[in-house]
């Protein structure tokens, strides 16, 4: 009852609640007045913007990337099938680990406390990011930039958990199952794998704290796994199963979803169907111009501070270059804190236009194997791996 | 001794409920989902997609594609039932598909 009364109230007032969002922030978040999307408040989540209710898909606005941090209640939901927990007892909640292993082990999460900490900064960005702007467009959520976040993770090695049950000879793929169920027996539970020599990678982490507190409910309560420099559909959340094959994975969420064409672009000629895909994996590099935002006013002759952020699949950033005509000559931008390579970096750029008129901004990160982003998009039939360079518009007068 | 005694028992028993109630309730954690109406655009075959999509989703999941082709519908539709599992009928998949195309589509 109140939960329906606050909505519609919500609903009613969603402008007010998106100047009220804006007034926190220092900025309006134009986004949703251009697209008519609007802002919905969960548990333990801050107003972000409403793709779908159930299963919840909520994005962040990317004001919030103004910060270095994206606090907890900020960073976006996503969830595949219905029936998601939305109650937990510590007590009876278990880690189960399975299948090629000598010993199983059934852990409780101060189980997985007393394993050794380890703590980072790390990119979580679903493999949907930005789909809603490919050309033509494809089905699935219709994210705008939102569907990311830079948060500390702590958690144990997934390596020292596998170690502790000990993997027998002939281990494949080990797979990772949470405690969201499917609404129906004929639909697909959603369980993800990774080949055995990446799931030993030393940097996976079983993470129990995001930002040094819990991890709220619609972010994966109480330990989701962590595979830092790869899309989140890997992060698999509210982790109960852990099984160790002596076969290749044939689940649904690997085998046929989540798939990209297998070239090096990880695309295909606009419009057309692959012949060959592989499961994604690592991010691309890209970048995002976050201030000023599009359509801006900015004033003639006076200095304004351009910043965004820049992250690689797990390579660090070595440097953003900056254009303000659209893209005709390019300066290079200051780049901020990086806290190691999983980590965005932030990076600014101080401009002083002399001449009124419409300016193109423009931003392109390189990260430190080299790898970059294109200046026009790639494209393939899921909507994955979006990175092209950006481009925003704004007026000097 | 003996009133002594009792009142270790009762200090004891108060202690084992105090300590019992704070891990039972530090260990549950709870939440409730709000619930957003999400209505369709009128249309013939409105009430048949209403109640075959809301089984697995809300509805929202149409609102938000952009308009797609009877082909693009199609595809979608049909990945539904024979991937996602949804137990639609072919008749009512294929009211669904005229209805999506009509309202949430290119109309062809």
């Amino acid at each position: 009852m109140m939960i329906e009364r606050k909505f519609s109230r919500r609903n009613f007032l969603k402008t007010a609640g998106a100047f009220t969002a804006a007034a926190a922030l220092g900025g309006i978040p134009y986004e949703l007045f251009a697209s008519g999307r609007r802002l919905v408040r969960f548990p333990e989540k801050t107003d972000l913007i409403l793709l779908t209710s159930r299963p919840p898909q909520l994005e962040t606005p990317v004001d919030y990337f103004k910060q270095y941090i994206t606090p907890n209640e900020a960073v976006f939901v996503r969830w595949h099938i219905s029936n998601i927990p939305t109650s937990v007892d510590l007590n009876q909640w278990r880690l189960k680990v399975d299948g090629n292993i000598e010993k199983k082990l059934t852990l409780s999460i101060e189980d997985i406390r007393k394993f050794e900490k380890v703590s980072y900064t790390a990119v979580i960005q679903c493999s949907g990011n930005s789909r809603s702007f490919f050309e033509p467009r494809v089905a699935g959520g219709q994210w705008e930039n939102g569907a990311m976040g830079n948060v500390t993770w702590t958690g144990a090695r997934l390596k020292d958990i596998l170690d502790k049950a000990g993997l027998k000879a002939g281990s494949i793929d080990v797979s990772f199952n949470g405690l969201d169920a499917p609404p129906l027996a004929s639909v697909p539970d959603v369980v993800k794998s990774l080949p055995v020599d990446k799931a030993l990678e030393e940097d996976i982490i079983v993470a129990y704290g995001m930002n040094g507190a819990d991890l709220p409910m619609l972010n994966g309560f109480p330990a989701r796994l962590i595979v830092p420099g790869w899309y989140a559909t890997y992060w698999v959340k509210s982790l109960s199963d852990i099984t160790v094959l002596s076969k290749p994975f044939d689940g649904f969420w690997v085998k046929s979803a989540y798939r990209i064409p297998d070239a090096p672009c990880g695309c295909v000629p606009p419009g057309s169907t692959p012949k060959k895909t592989v499961p994604i994996n690592r991010m691309t590099t890209r970048s995002l111009i976050i201030s000023p935002g599009s359509n801006a006013i900015i004033a003639l002759k006076q200095p304004v501070k351009i910043m965004g952020i820049a992250f690689s699949g797990g390579y660090g950033i070595r440097d953003v270059i900056v254009s303000v005509n659209g893209g005709k000559s390019w300066d290079e931008a200051n780049l901020g804190e990086q806290r190691g390579k999983y980590s965005w970096t932030q990076w600014s750029y101080t401009w002083r236009p002399s001449t009124p008129g419409e300016y193109v901004l423009m931003a392109r990160a390189t990260d430190t194997i080299g790898g970059s982003q294109p200046l026009d998009s790639i494209w393939n039939p899921a909507g994955y791996l979006w990175n092209r360079i950006e481009k925003t518009t704004v007026v000097v007068k | 001794m003996k009133i002594s005694f009792s009142v270790f028992v009762i200090i004891a028993i108060f202690m084992a409920a105090a300590l019992s109630h704070a891990a039972s309730g530090n260990a549950v954690h709870s939440i409730e989902l709000p619930k957003i109406a999400v209505e369709l655009r009128a249309g013939e075959g409105n009430e048949t997609t209403g109640r075959f999509c809301n089984i697995c989703h809300s509805l929202d999941y149409i609102t938000m594609q952009p308009p797609f082709s009877t082909a693009q519908w199609t595809a979608t539709v049909n990945k539904m039932i024979k991937v996602m599992g949804a137990p639609i009928a072919e008749d009512d998949a294929k009211a669904i598909i005229n209805y999506l195309t009509a309202e949430y589509g290119t109309g062809k």
